[in-house]
């Protein structure tokens, strides 16, 4: 009898342990812990962290039957290109990963992308909107930002709606991604009825805007934009607060975003910055997290509110999630081809792949958010969402002063 | 050419590039080939920098611009253009070449810290023209599509090849400065080195010595460029010349043991493979940075001749085997 209770009893046992398979997941990636790209690509690492640690608390990925835990397989890349291809051919092949995340950034992506798509393995990119990317040939390469081009058309659209007859002036970074804004935004503005009155490229790490300065106010441009990255960013912004130039609308890239804006005073306020998403925005989720649940659990962990670089990375993970527990597997086709029908709209906005031969994966889905700086009534700063008019926050403050 | 066949550095060379070709051969090992690519490709710098520093004692700060400029060169002929790779590669490597003479005509009058600040204004004045440069796409560059590779059979055919090509300009390389170390024109380089003045006095046309020297320092890093910036499947201006690369060559070289062909090789394979091993160690990997720096400069300290002075000071029958 002892006998048959203690049999029955490892049977169950048994039972119990396969009913539950856990089987584990890597997913492989690089993150520039050194180098130039460190803080961008730290908040994606974030996102993906949150992302891990709340799937498996839960259990894992449920997919055919089978519950995933996930884990990572990752190194720094230094943000140079160099050894991507080098880190990424180590995770396919000595790691083992079933998925990858890109690195941070469109060149370090386009260089990775080289490596994955020969093993036909997935990539989901975050960070990476240059479009040239997707127009490569890749089959495997799923982009969750919205793609470059779309960064200042939104600032144009809001433009055209407020003031048709605005005057513009380009002012920007001579830099990879800020000429591939910059470049089709400018065609679309002319499209759009607009009068470019000046177009200038400024050099990296410009610290006197100066006789640039001069060159818009004497343009007569009512409307300015263009920026790159912080540095040149805050300078350019603070240097036009102190030659009062007179500006109805500035629009920076990049940026703006950071919280770190606020500490410029006077030259923060009205600055209008492109984002892929904002903690205010509320889209309704259907799948995942709402925007709050998500905002309060990045808060909580890492102390800090999240940027839209760790709501891409938190992202990526809920849609290769959503794929896997559609392909009831980790099969890269069957992932393949439900991340192609992928059409869902999470905490992060819309998100939907070309699946056009000549752009597979670029994002279609996903729309550019625009953020001002306004004061509250207290007259603190703060960023508030005023373009989709949809998901407004705010109302558009035009002209800024 | 006979005198070559009978020194043993020559047959040494031929074996290491047999073995890099023959390693990740064995078993297909890509992750291996990957490693040893990086290796192969700072080796081609380093010994190439090692004819200017090292036998001319000419410091160049912007040697990467060779680099960069080849990889510029090859990819726009190899994909705009729609040449074959390896036809891309040397036609580049010989525009380079021709551009670094003109260059070198110029700047070579000048000596020590000058000339070393004029290097950094080479590369810097090609970066900013390449960066508005509209048939190179500007800032944002040039991207590979996955169609340039189906000459080469596909990507995973074309990264092999690669890597085979790769392995023969470093072969090429390490003869070519073991080559000019042992003819009459690296003797003149060495005068230069040791007082640029008596040289002239003895008959060296120093510029034109010089001149020729920067040039062909240029041609194989251009090549290998353009073979690289291929297989990396993008390029752009900040990745192209960035400046830390050509620090990191003086660093490889000086840790090897400038003038000497075995101590550029030996300098460029440990430093690349150390950063590699740091990089991708569980434990190592947040300090990587601190402890390659902590090491180079325990190496620079103990042994400033570089590893292969130690070497020679160790065991001084290896000289005669080395050299």
């Amino acid at each position: 009898m002892k006998r048959a209770t203690l049999i029955s009893f490892l049977l169950c046992t048994c039972l119990a342990v396969s009913c539950l398979a856990q089987q584990t997941i890597t997913i492989g990636f690089t993150v520039s812990r050194t180098g130039a790209l460190n803080v961008d690509s730290l908040e994606q690492y974030r996102g993906f962290e949150l992302w891990r640690d709340t799937v498996n608390a839960s259990g894992g990925i449920k997919a055919g039957g089978k519950g995933y835990k996930v884990q990572f397989a990752s190194y720094d890349d230094e943000s140079n290109t160099k050894r991507v291809q080098q880190l990424y051919t180590r995770m396919i092949l000595e790691d083992k990963a079933d998925f990858l995340f890109s690195p941070y950034s469109s060149s370090l992506t386009a260089t990775a992308a080289i490596v994955t798509e020969q093993y036909e393995k997935i990539m989901l990119t975050t960070g990476a909107a240059e479009e040239k990317t997707y127009k490569l040939g890749n089959q495997h390469l799923f982009q969750m930002f919205a793609p470059a081009s779309q960064y200042l058309t939104a600032a144009l659209d809001a433009l055209k709606a407020k003031d048709p007859k605005a005057t513009v002036a380009f002012v920007y970074e001579d830099a990879s991604f800020s000429v591939a804004v910059v470049t089709p935004a400018k065609t679309y503005a002319q499209q759009l009825g607009f009068n470019v009155v000046f177009t200038e490229a400024y050099a990296p790490n410009t610290t006197d805007f100066s006789a640039l300065i001069d060159k818009v106010i004497s343009s007569k441009a009512t409307v300015l934009l263009g920026g790159g990255h912080y540095a040149d960013g805050s300078t350019l912004a603070r240097q036009l607060t102190g030659h009062k130039v007179p500006l109805k609308m500035i629009t920076l890239l990049v940026a703006p975003d950071s919280p770190q804006w606020s500490e410029l005073g006077d030259a923060a306020y009205g600055v209008i910055v492109p984002s892929q998403w904002e903690p205010q925005s509320t889209f309704k989720a259907e799948y995942g997290p709402s925007g709050a649940d998500f905002g309060n659990a990045y808060t909580a962990k890492y102390n800090a509110p999240p940027s839209y670089e760790s709501a891409g990375g938190y992202a990526s993970g809920l849609i290769l999630q959503r794929a896997i527990e559609q392909a009831g597997g980790i099969d890269t086709a069957k992932v393949t081809q439900a991340l192609n029908a992928t059409d869902i709209t999470t905490f992060y906005g819309r998100t939907r792949f070309s699946t056009q031969p000549n752009e597979h994966g670029l994002q279609v889905g996903h729309t550019i958010f625009l953020a001002q700086w306004q004061k509250d009534k207290s007259s603190k700063l703060v960023k508030q969402v005023v373009w989709p008019l949809a998901g407004k926050s705010a109302d558009l403050l035009y002209p800024i002063h | 050419m006979m005198t070559m066949l009978r020194r043993p550095l020559f047959w040494l060379i031929l074996l290491l590039a047999g073995i890099f070709a023959w390693l990740p051969v064995r078993g297909n090992n890509v992750a291996l080939r990957e490693d040893l690519i990086l290796v192969a490709v700072a080796i081609i710098l380093t010994s190439n920098l090692n004819l200017m520093i090292g036998y001319t004692g000419y410091v160049n700060f912007g040697h990467i611009v060779f680099y960069g400029l080849g990889g510029y060169l090859g990819l726009y002929l190899a994909t705009v253009r729609g040449w074959h790779l390896v036809i891309s590669a040397l036609v580049a490597g010989v525009l380079v070449s021709l551009v670094a003479l003109l260059f070198g005509l110029g700047i070579l009058r000048l000596r020590g810290a000058y000339f070393a600040l004029a290097t950094i204004g080479v590369l810097v004045a090609v970066q900013a023209f390449v960066a508005n440069f509209e048939p190179w796409g500007r800032s944002t560059g040039m991207y590979v599509s996955f169609d340039s590779y189906a000459p080469l059979g596909g990507p995973r055919h074309a990264l092999w090849t690669t890597y085979f090509l790769v392995i023969g300009v470093m072969a090429l390389s390490l003869l070519l400065s073991l080559a000019i170390k042992s003819s009459k024109f690296g003797l003149g380089l060495f005068a230069i080195r040791e007082d640029e003045d008596a040289a002239i006095v003895l008959g060296v046309n120093a510029t034109v010595y010089k001149a020729i020297i920067y040039s062909v320092s240029a041609f194989l890093p251009a090549v290998a460029g353009a073979l690289m910036f291929f297989k990396n499947g993008m390029i752009d201006p900040s990745i192209a010349f960035e400046y830390m690369l050509s620090l990191e060559g003086i660093v490889m070289l000086m840790l090897g043991g400038s003038g000497t062909v075995a101590g550029a090789a030996l300098g460029a394979g440990l430093y690349e493979r150390l950063r590699s091993y740091l990089l991708t160690s569980p434990r190592l990997s947040e300090f990587h940075l601190v402890i390659a720096g902590g090491l180079l400069l325990l190496v620079i300290r103990l042994a400033p001749g570089g590893l292969i002075g130690w070497l020679y000071r160790l065991i001084p029958h290896s000289r005669e085997v080395v050299e």
